[in-house]
């Protein structure tokens, strides 16, 4: 992906913002994708997109507000609503992942039926207890 | 640090120690190949743990169903994760879903081209607007300048009236004479008074 914009002049004030603004999520949600800025190149602001399949796809932003110009590329080029949320179900569906209760099923191992209870609501046997442990690894030197 | 401890430790017992001692830092994997054995391991046989015949007979049993079964499971599992791959990419819906990706993809992008005629619109009739201001300035500049030129020319020619104007009252080589006789004739009295509410008194005393 190619943004040509110019460093000074109203029309290139949006392309400006967005490369400040929006370029960095852009480049994070697409870490694979090069992005390059050419500056002072051509006299209107533009953006250049070149696709897997050798396919070219120009966006004029000349004038436009960065969160405009944001828009309109996530709208041609980005991920649907529903392709969004289908992946979103799939990484919160899957049952090996703990964590908070609103994205996984469980917090803690302690919470699956015949693994060891929670130390917090019942004290472990003196035999797993570090402390014990160590006094009888001394014990035994 | 505890390292450079232990060397500093282990360079003092390699002086005092014998020659055939193996001098080498305390660290995993200590001997290599060609180093002798420790004297107190010199006579040892190593002998695997002893094995109970009739217990190695059923713990062979149950370790072979439990293999059995989680192999089993392993295998199925594999199984359907590569069925849901074999299925995502050519399936009955596969091929559908390419298509129909195909078609939003083409649609969006002659969405995105007829705003790049827009933009294109727009472009050109902002630069005519700009080329006719700049056009604009330029004539009403133009008025402006042959107008200064005008007034220029009117003010030098009035200018010009007036000298000629005065040039009929100046005092030349022929008229020297009757000039000198005037104004010896009407002598002018410069002086006059002024008092404190602005009243000027032209007649003074010297006549």
């Amino acid at each position: 992906m190619t943004v040509n914009y110019n460093t000074t002049g109203e029309l290139s004030d949006g392309a400006r913002n967005f490369v400040f603004f929006k370029i960095p999520q852009i480049q994070y949600q697409n870490q694979r994708v090069q992005i390059m800025m050419f500056k002072n190149m051509t006299p209107s602001p533009f953006l250049k997109f070149y696709l897997d399949d050798g396919e070219q796809v120009l966006v004029d932003v000349e004038g436009k507000n960065y969160k405009d110009i944001s828009l309109h590329v996530k709208k041609i080029l980005g991920k649907s609503e529903d392709t969004l949320q289908a992946e979103a179900e799939v990484k919160a569906s899957n049952p090996a992942n703990f964590g908070p209760k609103k994205y996984c099923l469980r917090e803690c191992i302690c919470e699956v039926e015949g693994q060891v209870p929670c130390p917090g609501t019942k004290p472990l046997p003196k035999e797993m207890t570090g402390k014990y442990r160590a006094k009888m690894a001394a014990q035994q030197e | 640090m505890l390292q450079a401890l232990c060397s500093r430790s282990l360079q003092a017992a390699r002086l005092c120690a014998p020659r055939r001692a193996v001098v080498v830092e305390v660290v995993r994997g200590r001997k290599s190949r060609s180093d002798p054995i420790a004297k107190s391991k010199e006579g040892r046989i190593k002998t695997p743990p002893p094995v109970d015949p009739v217990e190695m007979v059923v713990l062979k049993e149950r370790y072979e169903e439990y293999q059995l079964i989680i192999s089993a499971l392993r295998l199925e599992f594999k199984e359907e994760v590569q069925r849901k791959k074999y299925e995502a990419e050519t399936g009955s819906m596969a091929e559908e879903r390419a298509r129909k990706e195909a078609e939003e993809h083409s649609a969006l992008m002659a969405w995105n081209r007829a705003e790049n005629q827009r933009m294109l619109q727009l472009r050109l009739q902002r630069v005519q607007k700009e080329k006719e201001e700049v056009e604009q300035k330029e004539f009403e500049a133009a008025l402006e300048r042959e107008q200064k030129r005008q007034e220029f020319i009117k003010l030098k020619e009035e200018e010009l009236l007036r000298l000629q104007e005065e040039a009929k009252h100046f005092i030349t080589l022929e008229n020297l004479d009757q000039r000198i006789e005037e104004a010896l004739d009407n002598p002018k009295n410069y002086n006059f008074a002024i008092d404190k509410e602005g009243r000027v008194i032209k007649q003074t005393v010297l006549k």
